[in-house]
Order: structure tokens, then C-alpha cells, then sequence
């Protein structure tokens, strides 16, 4: 009631402000789209597009260019045509229906909109074989004709409908395997299969190649309805490809071979290729899926195929091999081949003269320069796959210094090895966004250990570094770089690309919890196995052994036996470092559960961690430890099982298993979908879902999880001296408060720190503490280390009271300081009935005027919407609705950028990034210009219908 | 003691208006008079009986037989007046030791609020006794308590929970639903919040205030209507200290009676700023409730103070676990700091016996002060009537009780808007 009445009396006025300040906008989607089905590439705009089974088309150009349009119905995009120069953009559903999209272009932004759509009619006359175990209708191929005015259609019953492009409207001239049949008697097969191939004569667009699954290839002419050439394949057929010349082309079939046929005019019947070859023959191979053949001017063509691999020794690779002459490679992925294209000359010229391979794999984007021997990869500006590992955690620093990103970035070039720096040769479209006012750094911890430091500052996630910490760690995965050696002399000649590595070595090496001071260039990453590693950037090349220290959380606490994990061995000896981020200091907590909580105060040498039994301060300058705590409740026995316990590993795998399956079940037919749908309604009717009331309690399990940590330069003591403070909530709303003794610069290496407790906070909802800030006497939050002394930023003001902001899984306080007394709150989840998952601080400015910002703070919620509230007034602002409440990975990865920006997971490889700021905005502007399209269309064109991904 | 005793009490045993006891503890009697008039102060009174049986420093009750021949208790100033007021002739005083006390014949444990843990009250389940007997106000802890009446449809009941320094569960679950309401289209199925089962021996429970299958229509004034059985459940997690949930009981029998005419009758509207409060009253003898609350519970009950520790002592604290510290609550509420960390501070002295009192004088403020928040915005400022009897006139209590009856036309009646009432939740 208190909260409706605040509401009340808005103030236009303020409400203006507001308006100025605050705006949400899901932005761009950062990362590798996931789940990818289809590829296509038109030449012509050099635009690429990546089709998923979730039914978005993204559509990619030079870096910056990038937009997304959403099929209405959930489906798998099987296949794409881009309408060579047109920029439209022909999908294929697994529902069977077909899509065209068109690009549009509003102000700034390119968009892609929904023009029509259609589905073949399901005439029983049409099926012409109703022998035939194929869906008559059910589209097989796509082939848009070049100059993009019919549409061929290839069906699984065989025949190929026509249809008028734009319009999507059926011409009366299909044809169907009867006809084909009819007219040459040597045809006494029942079926020729489902088409499977559809390829138009590079030299006369009136004919195309059809292909046939059972073999048969002809060459249709679409003039005279009439067979050109016929050619009788006798081995299962998965592709055609013309030769540039148009006078032959190229099989590839189901025992992972592929042949060579010349068509001339004068043997309309041929019987035997040119040439058949089955690369990795003689034993029985893998289907070679599809096949690209392209000639060069240098000399022999270039072939390209994926699949046909040996079956009993490699049939569980994903491969793609490219041969030319002696030159042969084996590109070994990680992750299934899904599609692949070349860019070569398609104008005038007389040879294809390839200049990069692109191939689409399920989880990653490799594109590989054919022009430089060797065949190099090309980093991709955009498409990042931020899961080559799982990514654990994410870290954002916004405003980096010019001095610190440029060292990140040499180091990170220095790493690079068999990569060219050839431009990237997608590169349809103009970015028209202006260059990023300041530089951001995304930090990912990842599953391996790893730490991938991103270009946030754009609208494409741009690799920049990889920091791994495995290698301070005895593990079992030494060996690996021998294995990979020996492989050089095997045959097939396989090369690994990509880096897309879904297998962790050690689960321990997890990365937790990260923290950057972006003045001093110190990091600290903290992990699974309760292991603290703080790190500086060094230019140069190190080898030195690193200091280790343990802190015991447990301080004599009885009763307790850690039953999870061992601590990770760290290595003995000096261990070598590549110019990038090196090891300094090694604290390892015992037990050694995973570090839930982490902060760095480089001013002061000090570094804060939080595991699930307590807290431990440490000062790296001096290697010693200064203070341990620990915050276990006697009655909690969850502490001691660790994250990896058997129990928990149980039930989770069970639920993963429960997943899938439903997972599956959704997957299917929609009919089932909805049966199921409405099976799962009565299920939860004749078990009501029950929930308990019960306030929490002090023996609650994982009540002692330190949640957060940090430094402040505060009163704690008294009202007239300030000084070092450092901060921890946990998990059961308990609050302790450290005054620090820091010595001063000169002094450091003398005088040790000291930690004296000060006030501990007992919050009587006992909800976890989420968050824990001091605001200065303005109330404004307190800068960051040596912003201060480095004249970075306006020295706080030391002088009125400060003030504590701590904010709970339901509420909101700030405390007056020193005394701790309340002063205001905001009970968020008494009011709304959410818990707060996420907050931050954030500094809104205006869009109004230049020098006008506010503080505020920014909470998501365990519904998924984002409430923003004044401090230190915690007066509600405004609340969005971001993330589906279900999305609790979304939720849990969800970070908050300074200036009033956020990501998160929409799938294991993709972060959305959305704005909250009317001002700080980072969205693809971009502009398409395509060639005038038909006007097949006039006035039907839809618009303004705004086609967004709305995961 | 006795030295303060001796200078203040004003025995004056010749006079007139003196009203003679007889006190006994255990074998032995001593008799006195104190002054009908101006019986003086309990506190005063404990002195003298201590001094007089020469039990100083003995934990001891004091009872009285009233005119009905019941032992009830004398604990404060309000029972020892009554107590000799109604002296007929003679006061009998019977004096237990503590541990002696039985509870069966004896309506309380009185003076174990500041003392002793707590002992159950309730062994006296086979003695059934018929009439309601009647507890003292220092002596319970609110648990519960009926609001708002005067607002809310007369389907509806809002109860308040009180948590604070109980050791007892809430003791309820909820689950989701559908509920029938009347809307201008005729009825319509709407998702609703209904609890669902009751810990038995919680507080829910032994209030009688809620039921399975009542539907929760508000906590703490927010509708839950629109929100999640998750939201629901973190809202009511989130008020628990003092939660207010609105529900309309799925046993439309026991509702209350609104009427504005008890109101007037007992002419006690004079200091009516917000809004009726009626305590609890239960259908069936083993399962009770009290209700009210001390004035500085409630005046800011909402307000939950965090406990903060000073660290006194400055002292390097790599083994912080044993520094020493004292305890101080941070805001201005003198409300008990939480359980687990405070020392035994206060006894959970559980009270659930079927029993019932109203004591307007000391909840007075304090439910005004709670309710004007709940209903300000509503703006409602009919004269509200208020439980106003006191202990000296029983025909007031009746006048409650009377309020309080079912009525079966009232509760058959549909407030408009309100829920469709058939006494049963349709849940599919």
C-alpha cells in the first residue's frame, strides 16, 4: 500500500526525465545462432544466412552488418536461397512450407520482413506415383533460378513444380517421373525416387539438371518440356554440381564417391561418367552429402566435398575435404557439417577462382582461405562460438583504457597461429554504425578454465584473447599435444579446425568468478575447486614459478568433513607464459569448494573471496593470507557435499534426461505437440502443484554461501574517520563488516595488512544478500580503485554520511554509516511477489542533455524483468519484461554494464544484448542496397510488420 | 523488596470498603485485607503475599477463586482489581510454587513469560471443561487476528499471522486452482491460489482462521490474482513476520456478522480513525486462538529491524569467530531481535487454549495505527465499533460474541463482484 501510494501523483515532469533516461531495447544477439540448419550465400550482395531449427533467419555481411527475421511458426529452416541480387530470400520449412523474405531498409536499420508464403496443395491427381512410400507434396530441393523469375520445386514423390517468383504462385507446367518415364522406354524402373538435386545450366537458364535419389540424372529444358540428356547413375545420388562450362558436372553418391559427366548434345543417353573415384575407398564409406567443384585459374579444379568418409575407422568424423591436384586436406571438425559454400567470381569470368571456403558446422562458423596455400582459416569478425566451452561466467568492463586494450589485444595476436589476416570476404552491406564512444571488454569464464577476453564494443563479439589456467594445474590432459602430433603422418590427411571443444578436461578447472582492475591490469579468476589466481598482464614472455598459498575456511570448525572434490594439484615446477596475463599468486581455499564470490582491490593488494563455508581476505602483494571466516551454520550438512557430489550429479542427469525427452516429444509432429501440451494439463490437475509458506530459517541448507564481497573506503568505525573497509553477505542474510588496517604504498612490503570485524549485519528476512554497495554522502556510488588517485573520476564525497547499500533476494536497505541504521528500503518481493536475481549499478545519462545522468539501481528478477530504482531514494523507476522466466540460464547469466546495458544467454552459444538506457545504445545499423526487384509484388509488399526475435 | 513494600503499600485493614483475604500456600493461611476501592498495584500486592508467607524468592503463582468457585489467576493489575472487586465476601488466595502449578485446574502460566521455557499448556485435553476460559493479556503472544471487517464482504476474512519469536511453523500450503466468480457475463472460471494443506500443530492450524481449500485473495493488501503460485509463495515467504492474507474461507458458516447497530449500542466509536479488528473466536474447543497484540508489537510490526554487532572490542580478528560482541538493535522498534542469535530472551509460551479475550485498551492504538495503513487508501472513515468491553462488564463480551455468530442468510448472500458462494472450491 505504501508502494501504490509513492506511485502515485506522477510527475510529468519527471516523468520526462524519465523518459530521457531509461528505454529498453533488445539490441543484437552477440555469438554463434543456435542450432543452425540451413546456409546461404547470395554473390552478389555478399550477404551469408544462417537459417535455425527455431525458424530465425540471420542474415550477415561485413562485420556490423547483421539483422534477423523469425518465422511466425517455431520450425526448422531446412533450406535457403537468397534471390541472387534481388535481397529476398527464399526459406524452406520442415512444415513444408515456403517463405520469401524481403530485406528492408527502415531509417538506419535493415531488417528482414515476411512477404509471402506457400505450401504445395496436396492434390491426390498431382501424386502422380501413389506407389510411391513419398510424400508426393512433401519439397525435397529448391532451385530459384538465377535471374530470379521461376521457381523449381523438387518434391520427395519426384516431380518438379514451377512456381512464379515473386509471387509464389504455381505455374501449370510441373513434371512429374511419368512423363520422364514415358519417353524413354529404357526407363523400366517403378520410382526414380524422391528428387534430389536440382541444378540450372550455367550457360542456359532455360534447362536444369534434375537429379534423382535412385541415380537417374536428366537435363531438362524448361522451353521445349523436353529431355536433353539423360544419364544413368547407378549408385544412390546426394548431389550435383555443374561445371563452370556447363559441359560437365559432378555426382556425388551415398558409398562416398562422386562422378564426373560430360554432357554433349550428341549422346542424349550416357550411361558411364567420365571418371568415378571413391576418395577414402576401397572399404565401405560414408556418404559424400554434398560436393562443390570449382575450376582455378592456376590449373586443376578444386573439390570440395563433405562426408564420404571410411566408415568402420572414421565414420564418426565431421569432415570436409578439398583436393586439388596432390593436395589433399581433411578438415576435421568437432561438430556436424550442416552446410558449406565457396566465394569464387561468378561474373564473366572464365574460372570460379575460389577465394574462401565457408562451412557452416552445427556449433561453430570455420571459413578458410583457399587463396593462400596451405589453406589457412580466417577469423570470423562475427559468429563467435562463445561455447567452445560452457561458458560458467561472464565479467563486463566497460570504459576500458586505451593503454590496457591495446596490450590485451597484442597479446591476443601473438596467440593466433595458422590464421590469416585476409580480409574477410563476406562483406555485403555498409555498417552505418558510428565507431563505439569507449572500448568494452566481455569477459567468459569457461568450463576448461579458460578466460576469452571479447571486443564488446560493437555490435559483433569480436575474439581478442584466451587466458587458460590449466596449464598451472597438474592435469590429466598433458598428454594431448603428443597425440596430436603423431597424427600428422595418417592417413586421411586430417587437419583440426575450429575451436569448438565441448569436453572439459577437469570439471575443477571451471571458472567461477572473475574480476579485472582495468587500471593496474590485475585479474583475478577464481574456480570450481576453490582455487583463487590473481594475475597480471606482462608483455613479455615468462617463465617463473608461482607462489602458492591455502587458506583454511573451515577455521577449526568441528564436525565437518568436506566429502566433494580434491583441490587441483598445482604444478611444481616454473612453468612458461606467453606475453598475455601470467600467474602470480595461487590462493587455494580449504575445503576446496567452488568460489562463489570474488573482488579485487588493487589499491590496496588485496583480494576477497567467498566459497559456500566462508570468506578469506588475502594480500598478494605480500603472499600472505590476512583474514578467514567462516560462515557455515552448524546444522548445514549440504555444505560439505560439493558441487560435484554424487547425489546432486544424479538428480541432475536425471532431469537433463527428463528434459530431453520432453525435449524431444516438442520436437515432433504438432499434433503430438499438443496432445502432449494438453496430457501435461491433466498431469498437473491430478497433482496440484503444492508450495510450502515457511519463513526461512537460520539452519536452512547453504546458509553460510558467501554471495558477495566488497572493498569500500567508508566509515565503519566512526562518523569523522574513513578508511579501507571490506564487505560480505551470504546466504542467509548476514552481513559482516571488516575494518582494514592498509598500509600505505611505500610501506607496503613492511607492514601487513590487519582486518578488524566491525559491524555484522544480521537482515531479518534472512534472504541472500545479492549485492552490497557504499554510496557517498551524494549518494552516489563510491568509484572504482585509483579512479580516484589517478584523477579518473570526481572524488567522492567523503565528507556528508555514506551509506550501505545492501540488497537481499527480497528486498532493498540503505543503512547510514557508521552507525548501520536503516534508512530506506524497497520490499521488492512483498510487494511483487519475485526475487531479486541480478542487481548492479548503473549510470543513466540523459538523452536529453549531455551532462544530466543519474544513478540507479538496476535488479532482474526471477520472473525475468528488469526493475530499475533510484538511490538512494529507492523510489521504482521504471520495469521492463526481458527474459521468459523459464530461461533460468538466461536469468542466472544475465550482467549489467556500467552505462546501463545488459547480456544474456539466450542458448549455450548466444548472448542478447539489450538496453535499458534511452541513450547507451549498441544496435546494428546497417543499410542493403540490392538491385530494383521485380514487380511482381506491387502493392502487396507487407510492411511496418517489425520482424524481431523475441526470445 | 519488602523495605519498598513496606514504604508503599497503603494497607488500611479496618476500613470499611477493605475487603478481607485469606491467602493459603500449602498447608499454611494468613489473612489481610486489601482496599476495594483502590486496590493498589499487583506488583505491590505479589510483594506483600511474598512477605507475608515469607516465600521471597520463590517462583510462585497466585490464584483466586471467583464467584463461580473457578481458580483463576492473579498476574497483573487488571486481574488483581477484578479479583477484588468481585470478592465475596472474602478473597481466597491460593499461592503454588511454580513447578507445583497445576495446569489443568489453573487457566495459565503467568509469571513464566520472563522465566522459564515454556510447559504445554494443554494436558488437560481429557478434562474437558465447557465454558471459555479467560487468559491474561500479558501472558499471550498474539498469533493471529481477524482485520478489517468492517471493509471487507462479508465472505472474505482477513487474518494476520503472527510469527515473531515463535519457534512454530506457519504450517500451510498453497497450490493453484480454479475458482467460479460472478462477472456481468454470467460465472467465469478463473486461476486461483488455494491452500492446500495444514501442518498439523502449526500456526495456521491452530488458529482456526484458515482451512484447506480457503482461496487466498490478498497478502498483505497486494491481489494475487494475476501472480504465480511461485509469487504467491515468495510474497507470503517475504511478509512471514507479519503476514495479512485475505481469503475466502471455503466454511462460509463462521463468518462474521457485520453490523453497524453493535457498533452503536456499545457507544464506543470516539476514537475511531480506521477501522474494526476482531479477534479470533474458534468453532470447536480444542482448537483455539488468541488474538491481539501488545501495543509496541504492533506499532511497528511491519518494520523488521536487522540485528546489528558492534564489535567493541578492536581486536585483530583472524579468529573472529569468538571476538566479543554485543548486541544492539538498529532501528527504533524495541521488537525482540531475531531468535537464533539473541540469547533466551523470551519464552515461545505457545498459547492455544480455547480461549478468548479482547482487550481494547492496550491493542487500541496499535490496530488503528495497522489498519489506517492497510486502508488509507481506500478512504474509508465510517465509524468503526471497536471491541471495547473490558473485563468488569461481561454483558460486552457477550455483545462479541454475539457479533461473531453465523449467520446463514449473510454468508449465503453474493457480494456483488465477490466470489460466486456455494461453499466449495470447483477445482478441476
Amino acid at each position: 500500500m505504501k508502494f501504490r501510494f509513492r506511485r502515485q501523483g506522477n510527475d510529468p515532469q519527471r516523468e520526462k526525465i524519465k523518459q530521457d533516461l531509461f528505454a529498453f531495447n533488445k539490441t543484437v544477439e552477440h555469438g554463434f545462432p543456435n542450432q543452425p540448419s540451413a546456409l546461404a550465400y547470395d554473390p552478389k550482395l555478399q550477404l551469408m544466412a544462417i537459417g535455425t531449427k527455431s525458424g530465425a533467419i540471420k542474415v550477415y555481411g561485413s562485420p556490423g552488418v547483421e539483422f534477423t527475421g523469425l518465422h511466425k511458426d517455431t520450425a526448422t529452416v531446412t533450406q535457403m536461397h537468397f534471390l541472387h541480387g534481388q535481397g529476398r530470400i527464399l526459406s524452406l520449412l520442415d512444415d513444408n512450407t515456403l517463405h520469401l523474405w524481403e530485406i528492408g531498409q527502415r531509417e538506419q536499420c535493415s531488417s528482414l520482413e515476411e512477404v509471402c508464403s506457400f505450401t504445395i496443395p496436396c492434390r491426390t491427381a498431382v501424386c502422380a506415383s501413389y506407389f510411391s512410400p513419398y510424400s508426393a507434396t512433401r519439397v525435397t530441393v529448391l532451385l530459384p533460378k538465377l535471374n530470379c523469375d521461376l521457381l523449381a520445386v523438387g518434391t520427395e514423390g519426384g516431380g518438379v513444380h514451377f512456381l512464379e517468383l515473386p509471387s509464389l504462385t504455381l505455374l501449370d507446367k510441373s513434371l512429374f517421373q511419368d512423363e520422364i518415364m514415358q519417353r524413354w522406354e529404357a526407363l523400366f524402373v517403378f520410382s526414380l525416387g524422391p528428387v534430389e538435386s536440382l541444378q540450372e545450366h550455367p550457360q542456359h537458364p532455360d534447362k536444369i539438371l534434375i537429379g534423382y535419389s535412385r541415380g537417374l540424372v536428366v537435363l531438362w529444358d524448361l522451353q521445349t518440356r523436353h529431355v536433353d540428356n539423360l544419364f544413368l547413375g547407378k549408385q544412390q545420388l546426394e548431389s550435383l554440381v555443374w561445371e563452370r562450362s556447363g559441359n560437365s558436372f559432378v555426382s556425388s553418391h551415398s558409398d562416398g564417391g562422386y562422378m564426373v559427366w560430360s554432357v554433349s548434345s550428341s549422346t542424349p543417353c550416357t550411361n558411364e561418367p567420365v571418371s568415378s573415384t571413391i576418395t577414402y575407398g576401397p572399404f565401405p564409406c560414408k556418404a559424400v552429402n554434398k560436393i562443390l567443384w570449382r575450376t582455378a585459374e592456376s590449373g586443376a579444379p578444386l573439390v570440395l566435398f563433405s562426408g564420404g568418409m571410411p566408415r568402420a575407422s572414421y565414420g564418426d568424423r565431421h569432415c570436409l575435404t578439398i583436393l586439388q591436384d596432390s593436395q589433399h586436406v581433411t578438415l576435421d571438425f568437432t561438430s556436424r557439417v550442416i552446410d558449406f559454400f565457396t566465394v569464387h567470381c561468378t561474373d564473366a569470368h572464365k574460372f570460379d577462382d575460389p577465394s574462401a571456403l565457408v562451412v557452416l558446422l552445427e556449433e561453430e562458423l570455420v571459413v578458410i582461405d583457399l587463396q593462400t596455400a596451405g589453406w589457412p582459416t580466417i577469423p570470423a569478425p562475427y559468429l563467435a562460438p562463445l561455447h567452445s566451452s560452457a561458458i560458467t561466467c561472464s565479467y563486463h568492463i566497460s570504459n576500458v583504457p586505451t593503454k590496457l586494450w591495446e596490450r590485451v589485444v597484442s597479446a591476443g595476436q601473438q596467440q593466433g597461429s595458422l590464421q590469416t589476416h585476409t580480409n574477410w570476404p563476406i562483406c555485403g552491406g555498409k555498417n552505418l554504425a558510428p565507431d563505439p564512444k569507449q572500448q568494452e571488454l566481455m569477459l567468459t569464464g569457461h568450463e576448461d578454465g579458460t578466460v576469452r577476453f571479447w571486443d564488446a564494443s560493437g555490435v559483433s563479439l569480436r575474439p581478442l584473447y584466451k587466458l587458460s589456467t590449466a596449464n598451472i594445474f597438474q592435469t590429466d590432459c598433458d598428454h594431448n599435444d603428443s597425440l596430436t602430433q603423431a597424427g600428422e603422418e595418417e592417413w586421411p590427411p586430417f587437419r583440426k579446425v575450429g575451436c569448438f571443444d565441448p569436453y572439459s578436461d577437469d570439471p575443477r578447472l571451471g571458472i567461477q568468478k572473475i574480476c579485472l582492475c582495468k587500471y593496474s591490469g590485475k585479474l583475478v579468476v577464481a574456480g570450481t575447486a576453490g582455487q583463487v589466481i590473481v594475475l597480471y598482464l606482462s608483455d613479455e614472455k615468462s617463465d617463473h614459478m608461482i607462489d602458492v598459498a591455502t587458506v583454511d575456511l573451515l577455521q577449526d570448525r568441528e564436525g565437518f568433513t568436506w566429502k566433494g572434490h580434491d583441490r587441483l594439484p598445482p604444478k611444481s615446477g616454473s612453468v612458461v607464459f606467453a606475453p598475455g596475463f601470467q600467474p602470480v599468486v595461487l590462493v587455494q581455499c580449504m575445503p576446496p569448494a567452488a568460489v562463489t564470490a570474488v573482488t579485487l582491490h588493487a589499491e590496496w593488494n588485496l583480494i576477497a573471496f567467498g566459497t559456500s563455508h566462508g570468506f578469506g581476505l588475502f594480500d598478494y602483494h605480500r603472499r600472505s593470507p590476512v583474514l578467514a571466516r567462516c560462515t557455515l551454520h552448524p546444522n548445514d550438512s549440504l555444505a560439505m557435499e560439493g558441487p560435484l557430489s554424487r547425489v546432486k550429479s544424479l538428480k541432475k542427469s536425471l532431469r537433463q534426461s527428463f528434459r530431453r525427452i520432453r525435449k524431444s516429444r516438442v520436437s515432433g509432429k504438432k499434433r503430438v505437440q499438443e496432445a502432449n501440451a494438453h496430457l501435461a494439463e491433466q498431469d498437473a490437475e491430478v497433482t496440484p502443484v503444492q508450495r510450502r509458506i515457511e519463513p526461512r530459517s537460520a539452519d536452512d541448507s547453504l546458509s553460510g554461501v558467501v554471495r558477495c564481497l566488497c572493498f569500500a573506503d567508508t566509515f565503519l568505525r566512526d562518523g569523522t574517520h574513513h578508511g579501507p573497509t571490506m564487505w560480505a553477505g551470504t546466504n542467509s542474510g548476514s552481513v559482516y563488516a571488516y575494518a582494514l588496517d592498509v598500509p600505505s604504498q611505500e610501506k607496503f612490503s613492511e607492514q601487513s595488512v590487519e582486518a578488524l570485524l566491525g559491524k555484522e549485519i544480521q537482515l531479518m528476512h534472512r534472504a541472500p544478500v545479492v549485492s552490497i554497495a557504499v554510496l557517498d554522502g551524494r549518494g552516489n556510488p563510491l568509484p572504482e580503485p585509483y579512479e580516484v588517485s589517478r584523477d579518473l573520476a570526481k572524488a567522492p564525497d567523503m565528507q556528508g554520511s555514506h551509506s550501505v547499500l545492501i540488497a537481499s533476494e527480497e528486498q532493498f536497505k540503505v543503512f547510514m554509516l557508521p552507525k548501520v541504521s536503516a534508512k530506506t528500503k524497497f520490499k521488492l518481493t512483498a510487494h511483487e511477489g519475485c526475487r531479486v536475481r541480478k542487481v548492479a549499478l548503473v549510470n543513466f545519462s540523459s538523452v536529453a542533455s549531455e551532462d544530466y545522468s543519474e544513478n540507479g539501481l538496476v535488479c532482474l528478477t526471477n520472473l525475468g524483468d528488469i526493475h530499475v530504482f533510484s538511490i538512494p531514494a529507492l523510489r521504482p523507476q521504471v520495469r521492463y519484461d526481458c527474459i521468459r522466466k523459464e530461461d533460468i540460464s538466461g536469468i542466472a547469466s544475465c550482467v549489467f554494464t556500467k552505462t546501463g546495458q545488459g547480456f544474456y544467454l539466450i542458448s549455450p552459444s548466444e548472448y542478447e544484448r539489450f538496453s535499458l538506457s534511452a541513450r547507451v545504445i549498441t544496435e546494428p545499423l546497417c543499410q542493403v542496397r540490392h538491385s530494383e526487384r521485380g514487380s511482381g509484388l506491387d502493392g502487396t509488399k507487407i510492411t511496418g510488420s517489425s520482424v524481431k526475435n523475441s526470445r | 523488596m519488602n523495605r519498598s513494600f513496606n514504604k508503599s503499600q497503603p494497607l488500611r485493614p479496618l476500613e470499611l470498603d477493605a475487603v478481607e483475604v485469606k491467602s493459603k500456600y500449602g498447608a499454611e493461611f494468613r489473612r489481610f485485607s486489601v482496599n476495594r476501592v483502590k486496590p493498589g498495584k499487583f506488583e505491590e500486592f505479589f510483594k506483600l503475599i511474598m512477605h507475608i508467607h515469607r516465600i521471597a524468592n520463590m517462583e510462585v503463582m497466585i490464584g483466586y477463586a471467583d464467584v463461580h468457585g473457578d481458580l483463576l489467576p492473579i498476574n497483573n493489575d487488571e486481574n488483581f482489581s477484578k479479583a477484588v472487586s468481585t470478592a465475596h465476601p472474602l478473597l481466597r488466595i491460593f499461592i503454588q510454587r511454580q513447578e507445583e502449578v497445576d495446569y489443568s485446574n489453573f487457566g495459565t502460566n503467568t509469571l513464566t513469560r520472563k522465566k522459564k521455557a515454556v510447559v504445554p499448556l494443554r494436558n488437560d485435553l481429557n478434562r474437558k471443561r465447557p465454558h471459555i476460559r479467560i487468559g491474561m493479556p500479558q501472558d499471550f503472544r498474539p498469533v493471529s487476528s481477524i482485520i478489517d471487517v468492517d471493509i471487507l464482504p462479508e465472505s472474505h476474512r482477513r487474518v494476520r499471522l503472527y510469527r515473531h519469536g515463535s519457534d512454530k511453523p506457519l504450517g500451510f500450503y498453497i497450490r493453484d486452482g480454479t475458482s467460479v466468480r460472478v462477472t456481468p457475463h454470467g460465472l467465469e472460471k478463473v486461476p486461483g491460489i488455494f491452500i492446500s494443506r495444514m501442518v498439523p500443530g502449526g500456526l495456521a492450524e491452530s488458529t482456526g482462521l484458515l482451512a484447506v481449500n480457503d482461496e487466498v485473495l490478498e497478502v498483505n493488501g497486494i491481489e494475487v490474482s494475476g501472480k504465480t503460485l511461485d509469487q504467491v509463495t515468495d510474497m507470503m515467504i517475504a511478509n512471514s513476520h507479519n503476514l495479512i492474507v485475505t481469503v475466502k474461507p471455503v466454511n462460509q458458516r463462521n463468518n462474521v456478522v457485520r453490523s453497524s447497530r453493535i457498533s452503536g449500542s456499545s457507544g464506543q466509536s470516539s476514537d475511531s480513525s480506521g477501522s474494526g479488528s476482531f479477534p479470533a473466536i474458534t468453532h470447536s474447543p480444542s482448537t483455539a486462538t488468541v488474538s491481539h497484540s501488545y501495543a509496541h508489537d504492533d506499532l511497528d510490526s511491519d518494520e523488521e529491524s536487522d540485528i546489528v554487532i558492534e564489535s567493541s572490542v578492536s581486536r585483530p580478528s583472524r579468529r573472529s569467530n569468538t571476538s566479543h560482541v554485543h548486541l544492539q538493535t538498529s532501528s527504533a522498534t524495541p521488537s525482540p531481535p531475531s531468535p537464533p542469535t539473541r540469547p533466551q530472551s523470551r519464552p515461545p509460551s505457545v498459547i492455544s487454549t480455547a480461549s478468548f479475550h479482547s482487550q481494547p485498551s492496550l491493542n487500541g492504538t496499535a490496530h488503528n495505527s495497522l489498519s489506517y495503513r492497510l486502508h488509507r487508501d481506500l478512504n474509508l472513515q465510517q465509524p468503526h465499533y471497536h471491541s471495547t468491553s473490558t473485563r468488569e462488564s461481561n454483558g460486552s463480551l457477550h455483545k462479541i460474541l454475539s457479533s461473531l455468530r453465523t449467520d446463514p442468510r449473510n454468508s449465503l448472500a453474493l457480494p456483488p463482484g465477490g466470489v460466486e458462494e456455494d461453499g466449495m472450491v470447483i477445482t478441476l
